[in-house]
């Protein structure tokens, strides 16, 4: 189908990109495997002896690891929170016919692309009254700001694609709503579900302006506490190295899981 | 008839809309009601109102206005040449190509990166001596031992550089998924009118996902500013404050000069000015969406 040179120039493109995208991810994975002398060996080398005692140091750093800890709590915890609120209104939203619909959609949308900073000094102030500063449980709420309308915007897809006899008759047999919501709708979009649950994880996890300003010791995440390599005696690269490759490895584990539908979804309303 | 559909709904749907009220709305009306007063986190006793002082500084305070600047490069440049990129990718992903089922897995990378780690992989990848751009200039035997992080212009580079990587592959993706949904007849019976791949694609293709495109770039220009974690690592703002958009300004404001009332300001003016730029392509999209499911 293509001509030779308008191949030669798709290689090319493909080509280019794919060494800008993961030359620096691999000096990442390089480094992670590198000995302090071989990370400033001049000239530096791709692959030197390799070496596991950076993994080591950092799986066996009590701090690192609590923070890691932490991630997963917090990651988890928003998931379920999120979940929880955007259920029942992505369902709601997704049989609603109403003009309020366009309104409350559109609150949705907004919300999400409100810029961090402007719920960060409100949550920072009430969170230091309430004794929420430096908890999971304060920096999930605030994580909640973001993955729940992301949340509902994914599953009002996944519900409108159930079709709607099933539910008329439902109706007509004398269900309630939320009767058909638990058994009926939850149950048929329990994939989708799924998918938008994997999502709200990596979107909870890679989290960091929140974390940064609304932790300090005890809730501390791992993709704020990495920065403590980061000292000003200079950076202790091996170490920056294994302790982001193990930060990235469950998020990129649960992306290619769910490839199929992470670009649908990611892009939360990007379409046609 | 229709309030009959209706029931049932309202109950399922307030209780999460209250919550959200509470957790987004209550903060974006507190944060605009900071910006009115005179707020010392430092110093008990009540705020006093203020007025419109704050934002007479904001337009007197000439970091304010270089942050002004280096938003709009910071919007404008990365995300035009991530959709002119992420187009051209989507373009030749579309070919079925040795490596391009390989590619749409490899993309997914940097959408799901930590942005952190995003900041230490730039970060690790042009610091001089460790550094892997100090390995490739060695490969072609120039001696890379320049700090770009050290220079302004150069270091903005570096953080637009790490911008397209991290948006690019994504918006090829989004795209591709575009471009497939067009009927390969079209691109037939151009070919056999003698069109070159460029001609079809600037002939057939654009103007068919020509809405995709701008729904993609309102969502990138609303994103672009996400990369704060990636200029805390990469730069902290600087040199001279040539990375500091306006988001970074007010954190800096807020949380290394504790001035919570400027930052409130700051930031409020962004929310703002973005929204009046953005919302009515959000009131659209969720239109279409209302639309899509009656």
């Amino acid at each position: 189908m293509l001509r030779t040179h308008e191949k030669i120039f798709c290689y090319a493109v493909a080509t280019t990109f794919i060494l800008f995208l993961l030359a620096p991810v691999v000096w990442l994975l390089s480094t992670s495997f590198k000995q302090q002398l071989d990370i400033f060996a001049s000239p530096p080398r791709l692959i030197g002896s390799i070496t596991f005692a950076n993994y080591r140091q950092v799986l066996g750093d009590a701090e690192f690891m609590k923070s890691f800890l932490n991630s997963v709590l917090v990651s988890s915890g928003t998931v379920v929170l999120s979940m929880l609120l955007a259920l029942p209104a992505a369902y709601g939203l997704s049989r609603l016919r109403s003009r309020a619909k366009v309104a409350l959609l559109s609150w949705v949308l907004l919300v999400r692309a409100a810029p961090g900073m402007i719920y960060v000094i409100p949550f920072f102030v009430s969170f230091t009254q309430l004794g929420l500063m430096d908890t999971r449980t304060g920096l999930i709420i605030a994580n909640t700001v973001f993955t729940a309308p992301l949340a509902i915007w994914i599953l009002i897809a996944f519900f409108d694609g159930i079709p709607h006899e099933i539910e008329e008759a439902a109706l007509v047999d004398g269900a309630t709503r939320w009767q058909i919501f638990m058994r009926v709708a939850v149950p048929i979009a329990a994939p989708g579900i799924a998918s938008g649950a994997i999502l709200v994880f990596i979107f909870a996890w890679n989290e960091f302006l929140f974390a940064l300003t609304m932790t300090r010791f005890e809730a501390k995440t791992a993709s704020v506490a990495i920065l403590n390599y980061m000292g000003y005696e200079g950076t202790e690269w091996g170490k920056v190295a294994a302790a982001g490759i193990l930060i990235l490895l469950p998020v990129a584990v649960f992306a290619v899981a769910i490839r199929k539908y992470f670009v649908q979804t990611a892009a939360g309303g990007v379409k046609g | 008839m229709k309030n009959a559909r209706n029931r049932g709904l309202w109950p399922l749907i307030m209780p999460t809309f209250l919550a959200l009220v509470a957790i987004t709305l209550v903060p974006i009306v507190v944060t605009s009601g900071m910006s009115f007063f005179y707020i010392d986190l430092t110093m008990p006793g009540l705020p006093r109102f203020a007025g419109l002082e704050n934002y007479a500084e904001l337009f007197s305070d000439d970091q304010f206005l270089r942050s002004v600047i280096v938003t709009a490069q910071l919007i404008f440049v990365p995300v035009t040449l991530q959709i002119v990129v992420g187009l051209l990718l989507a373009m030749v992903m579309k070919e079925k190509l040795r490596f391009t089922g390989w590619m749409r897995i490899a993309f997914l990378l940097p959408a799901v990166i930590p942005p952190a780690v995003s900041g230490l992989v730039w970060k690790l990848f042009v610091v001089p001596g460790a550094g892997g751009l100090t390995y490739l200039g060695s490969l072609l035997g120039v001696d890379m031992q320049l700090d770009l992080l050290s220079m302004p212009g150069t270091a903005l580079a570096t953080v637009i550089a790490a911008s397209v990587w991290l948006g690019t592959p994504f918006v090829a993706l989004l795209l591709l998924s575009a471009l497939e949904s067009i009927g390969d007849d079209q691109y037939e019976a151009a070919r056999i009118d003698g069109a070159s791949w460029f001609q079809m694609h600037w002939h057939i293709s654009l103007p068919e996902i020509r809405p995709v495109i701008l729904t993609v770039a309102i969502f990138r220009i609303l994103e672009a500013l996400a990369i704060f974690p990636v200029i805390y690592v990469l730069t902290a703002g600087g040199p001279a404050g040539s990375t500091q958009p306006i988001n970074y300004y007010a954190y800096v404001n807020g949380f290394e000069y504790l001035r919570v009332d400027y930052a409130a300001t700051i930031i409020f003016f962004f929310f703002v000015g973005m929204m009046t730029f953005c919302a009515p392509f959000l009131v659209n999209i969720a239109r279409r969406e209302g639309k899509e499911a009656a």
